[in-house]
């Protein structure tokens, strides 16, 4: 396949890139066809019900693509790629959003750091470079990040990038109960992963502003959101284990 | 603390643990969970708080206390029904769309026209 991009330990026939994508037609085809050239791999855009283009730019920019049959949510898109993975024996995934912001040319990086360290996750950090937030979204992001870091061990400083390499045991693991609720699936995914001992590094990325489409939330919204992963940390201790069917 | 405000304050108490029970086998989704948890200490703390309580109702000119109580009781599980149903309303056209797509997968994998 492409194997031709192969980086040190890197086979690139067993990379699957996993794109999420709701209503982005005006930027998946250059995710895909950058993804496809800066990467190497196959791609996997999962198109979480939407209602324009999306699933046919993205097959035309060549990428595989599975579609939901109504919107589930960026969790449940990302466990989609994580059990098509899974199924089909690719030993690693990389995580990239299709709104054009994760630059696919750090997506080498993310994925050569899986093996440097002998890590499970690499989580993009959008906070190594140029990208800054204010105000109120940056207390809540310091403050999870602060958290996550203390239970997990290792320095985080983004815990909601959905710019994140997986590696083989987190693919099989978390194929079946990668958590579905919206903004839960990114913060809890890291206490799940430290409960079983994974490795988490982070890896700076750069963050481009919007090519298109809309944002996702106001500060109304990203505050209950906010006061929700609060509960979700919170709960973490006295929940069950995520069942295999991921929970309810 | 009169027999009646022990017997509400364990009523409200025992509420609060079942809903963190559910919480804990991962009955509820995180969204409702905040809700009954909330639910829950809103009923302890109204059980202890009631002379405040009382005053509030005098403040917004209610006499009575508890029959603002059941008011705002009212309104919120009207709230509550109201919101269950849009759930109920989604959980059926999804269910109708799932059905679909089986029907479509199930004619692409057997043969529906008889071609003998
Ligand atoms: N599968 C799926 N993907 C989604 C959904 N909502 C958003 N996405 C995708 O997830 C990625 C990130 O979504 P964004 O809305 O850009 O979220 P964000 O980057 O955290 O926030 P802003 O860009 O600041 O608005 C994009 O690729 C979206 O297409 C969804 O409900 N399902
Ligand atoms: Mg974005």
């Amino acid at each position: 396949m492409h194997r031709r991009r192969a980086g040190k330990d890197t086979v690139l026939s067993e990379l699957l890139v996993v794109i999420p994508a709701l209503d982005e037609e005006a930027t998946v085809g250059d995710v895909v066809r950058a993804a496809r050239e800066h990467i190497g791999g196959s791609v996997l855009v999962v198109d979480d019900g939407s209602v324009d283009e999306t699933a046919a730019v993205a097959l035309a920019a060549g990428a595989t693509v599975v579609r939901h049959p109504f919107n589930l949510g960026v969790g449940a898109a990302v466990r989609s790629g994580l059990r098509y993975a899974s199924e089909h024996g690719y030993t690693a995934v990389l995580q990239l959003d299709a709104d054009g912001q994760h630059d696919p040319s750090d997506g080498r990086r993310l994925v050569e750091r899986l093996h440097e360290d002998s890590a499970d996750i690499v989580v993009g950090t959008r906070f190594g470079g140029n990208y800054r937030v204010r105000g109120l979204r940056r207390l809540g992001m310091r403050t999870l990040a602060k958290v996550v870091s203390t239970r997990l061990g290792t320095r985080l400083t983004d815990t909601t990038s959905g710019y994140r390499a997986f590696g083989k045991r987190a693919v099989d693991r978390l194929s079946r109960t990668y958590p579905s609720v919206y903004l839960s699936d990114t913060v809890e995914v890291l206490l799940m992963a430290g409960d079983w001992g994974f490795r988490v590094v982070e890896e700076p990325v750069h963050m481009h502003p919007r090519k298109g489409g809309r944002p996702s939330s106001g500060p109304a919204l990203s505050t209950v959101n906010f006061l929700r992963l609060v509960l979700v940390i919170v709960l973490h201790d006295i929940r069950r284990p995520m069942s295999r069917r991921g929970g309810p | 603390m009169s027999r009646l405000e022990l017997f509400v304050v364990v009523v409200a108490v025992v509420n609060v643990a079942v809903v963190l029970e559910f919480v804990r086998r991962r009955k509820l989704a995180e969204g409702f969970a905040l809700l009954w948890i909330g639910v829950g200490l809103a009923g302890v703390a109204l059980s202890l708080a009631r002379p405040v309580f009382d005053a509030v109702a005098r403040a917004v000119g209610v006499s009575y206390g508890p029959s603002l109580l059941f008011t705002l009781a009212l309104l919120f599980l009207l709230f509550v029904c109201m919101s269950l149903s849009l759930h109920v309303s989604r959980l059926s056209s999804r269910t109708e769309i799932l059905a679909e797509e089986v029907a479509f997968l199930r004619a692409a994998q057997e043969p529906t026209v008889d071609h003998r």
